[in-house]
């Protein structure tokens, strides 16, 4: 039984690495949205709606607690200040019940020690407010990843595959030499198609919140630089485009 | 000067002022009242003199060998019948200056005036004064000895509240948020002084809680608008908008990075003051301070910066994992940031310190303010002046010493895990012997 799983999924991962193209689709992931500060909530919403996901706000405590046992999600989002109780206890809630949702917690405070809780509690990832919205869906789908899709370690999109497990990079079949932090920026690029990226949240993304991230934009063009390049020399399309005066963005509709 | 020989000299000095003056009345007195029992002893001796004359007895006998004259004068007689006068004169039995009081008392015996007159030498003030001052020496030597030994004694007793509040305010540190605590006392001056220091070390206190309260309420507060802010721009980017407005996007994106950033940085710096950050278990310093340098590897290659290392193995050090690696990254960036296109940088870490230096331009202020909050070099630097604040309030919940030197065009900052061995290590002997990585 076992082995026939693993053969199977094997086999879906050869599937995906000789046809690409086919293993695109749209990820219809299910998300809660338990904030609540309305604007953030409605501003998470309208940039997950745009990925068609289906999703659902809950502006308090009780709110979450009756939509999380009447429904089930592929995802929660999850503010821990809430006004009528603590994200932490939800969390307890989640558990408790069996829900199998992957996790993220969004948080005012960044305290390691809050981290620390909410990882030990069951959360899958963390972010600290003020975050960007790219970086909370890129997150999104990291814990999609890992929880729905059975710890699927291929993101396909046409004919790049990348590889999370093994940090690789495939154009058209062969291998893209790149280094970590061009493999991070185009699963980056990848997850959030479409999407104007500014530079900030480019660099916040690759070196994480608390390095001084201001001096490293130049360094963001010399990243993208270098992968667009790769790219081109191993004849796969340059979605990447500048957009002027805000950042990059991964454009589909170019062939 | 401590207060106690502060008093103790102004009293001996006061009893230096003040004995001479007593010395001189108490001699002038001494000396009056002994010329005064003098002449009236001589007084008793001529009227004695007088009534034997009267008597019709010859004083003779009486006289004889004492300096007595009687004589027979013509009248009329002085008014107070009696006559004193000092003199002094060099006695011819004693070859030397004496005083002599005189005293002359006219009589009147029967028709016949007599005028009777005794002297005898007295002493002299001189001699008097002679004789104080080997006693007034030693009541002085007595005088500052006990002065002084009773000061130290009693001082220990009435100054005592004074010490320990002195103690109280020494020990006294705002950030513990424990209030001042000090003894009982019945002196009204210390229980002022008390009273008010408890009064404001209080409020200090309250004061102190209260800003930091807000501080730290305030930036988490920022934190959910900033995020609003922060996600409708992200969204208004997507919306079909023209180069114009991207430029002015741009510079709301950059803004609000750079507030973002200052607001973490100062709720972190609250939670340093705040010690939250327990430290249970000791790490490998060593290892942070590599995988810290392997994510700043690109930014260097960039810049062209010549990375040389010297990196001791196994240096354990009980610090929160995540403070470590922040101190160097702080370090390691400013090295970066504030270095010359093809400059280098050198890090050296021993079991004792750490130290990383950089090529760059002489710092505009001194060094030792860089460790200020906001404070830059250069001021319209893109950097935030937080970085090196937090390096500094790091080392002091760790109990490191930081310093920072600029000589010959290297910054060197110097972070010595240990303070007894900050001063007899050094750093640039160990340099030599360094395997160079050039990156």
């Amino acid at each position: 039984m076992l082995w026939g799983l693993s053969f199977a999924r094997q086999k879906l991962q050869n599937c995906f690495k000789f046809t690409p193209h086919l293993a695109y689709r749209y990820v219809f992931m299910k998300v809660l949205i338990v904030e609540d500060n309305k604007e953030l909530a409605s501003g998470i919403y309208d940039y997950l709606n745009g990925e068609k996901y289906i999703c659902e706000l809950a502006y308090n405590f009780e709110a979450a607690r009756e939509k999380l046992s009447l429904f089930t999600y592929d995802c929660i989002l999850l503010d821990i200040m809430l006004p009528d109780g603590n994200g932490l206890e939800l969390l307890k809630f989640i558990r408790q019940e069996n829900i199998a949702s992957g996790v993220l917690i969004i948080s005012a405070k960044d305290a390691l020690d809050d981290k620390v809780n909410g990882l030990e509690g069951g959360a899958d990832d963390y972010v600290t407010k003020p975050f960007h919205l790219p970086e909370l869906h890129a997150r999104l789908r990291a814990i999609y990843r890992r929880k729905k899709l059975e710890g699927n370690n291929l993101v396909v999109f046409n004919e790049i595959v990348l590889n999370t497990d093994t940090v690789e990079a495939m154009i058209n079949n062969t291998l893209l030499d790149v280094t970590r932090k061009e493999f991070d920026l185009l699963l980056y690029f990848v997850v959030n198609k479409n999407r104007v990226l500014s530079r900030q949240s480019i660099a916040a993304h690759l070196w994480g919140d608390y390095t001084d991230n201001l001096a490293n934009f130049d360094f963001v063009y010399q990243h993208v630089k270098n992968l667009r390049k790769k790219i081109s020399a191993a004849e796969g399309v340059d979605y990447i485009e500048t957009v002027y005066g805000l950042g990059y963005k991964f454009n589909t509709s170019k062939t | 000067m401590k207060l106690l020989n502060k008093i103790t000299l102004w009293f001996i000095g006061i009893v230096f002022l003040v004995t001479p003056i007593t010395m001189v009345i108490s001699r002038n007195n001494i000396k009056k009242h002994l010329d005064q029992a003098e002449i009236e002893r001589m007084k008793a001796v001529n009227d004695r003199v007088a009534q034997q004359l009267r008597a019709g007895e010859k004083p003779d006998r009486y006289t004889h060998g004492r300096p007595i004259e009687i004589a027979a004068v013509p009248g009329p007689i002085p008014e107070g019948k009696v006559e004193t006068k000092k003199d002094y004169a060099v006695a011819e039995d004693l070859g030397q200056k004496e005083c002599r009081i005189t005293v002359n008392s006219w009589y009147k015996v029967g028709n016949q005036y007599y005028k009777i007159s005794s002297y005898n030498y007295v002493i002299r003030s001189e001699e008097i004064f002679r004789g104080m001052l080997g006693a007034v020496v030693w009541k002085m030597l007595l005088m500052i000895l006990t002065v002084s030994i009773t000061a130290r004694l009693l001082s220990r007793k009435i100054f005592s509240p004074l010490r320990h509040t002195m103690k109280a305010i020494h020990r006294f540190d705002l950030k513990k948020k424990k209030k001042l605590q000090l003894p009982e006392t019945n002196t009204t001056e210390f229980k002022e002084l008390n009273a008010f220091l408890t009064k404001m070390t209080d409020k200090a206190v309250e004061d102190y809680a209260a800003v930091k309260e807000f501080s730290e309420n305030a930036s988490h507060e920022l934190q959910t608008p900033l995020a609003v802010i922060r996600s409708k721009i992200e969204l208004l980017s997507e919306t079909n908008i023209d180069s114009v407005q991207a430029a002015l996007i741009g510079d709301m994106q950059n803004a609000i990075e750079k507030l973002s950033h200052i607001n973490r940085s100062l709720i972190l710096l609250t939670k340093l003051e705040n010690q939250e950050f327990k430290v249970s278990e000791s790490i490998k310093f060593c290892r942070v301070a590599k995988d810290v340098m392997a994510t700043y590897e690109d930014w260097i290659t960039m810049r062209e910066i010549k990375l040389t290392s010297s990196l001791d193995k196994n240096i354990p050090l009980s610090i929160h994992p995540a403070l470590a690696e922040m101190l160097i990254s702080n370090l390691l960036s400013n090295a970066i940031r504030h270095n010359r296109d093809g400059g280098q940088i050198n890090v050296l870490l021993t079991a004792s310190e750490l130290c990383i230096s950089n090529t760059g331009l002489p710092p505009q202020i001194p060094t030792c303010e860089l460790f200020q909050r906001f404070k830059k070099s250069n001021q319209s630097a893109d950097s935030i002046g937080l970085g090196l604040a937090i390096v500094k309030q790091i080392c002091e919940v760790n109990n490191y010493t930081v310093v920072y030197d600029y000589a010959d065009g290297w910054h060197s900052i110097r972070v010595s895990f240990y303070d007894k061995e900050a001063l007899s290590v050094n750093g640039q002997g160990a340099l030599s012997g360094a395997d160079t990585m050039a990156v």
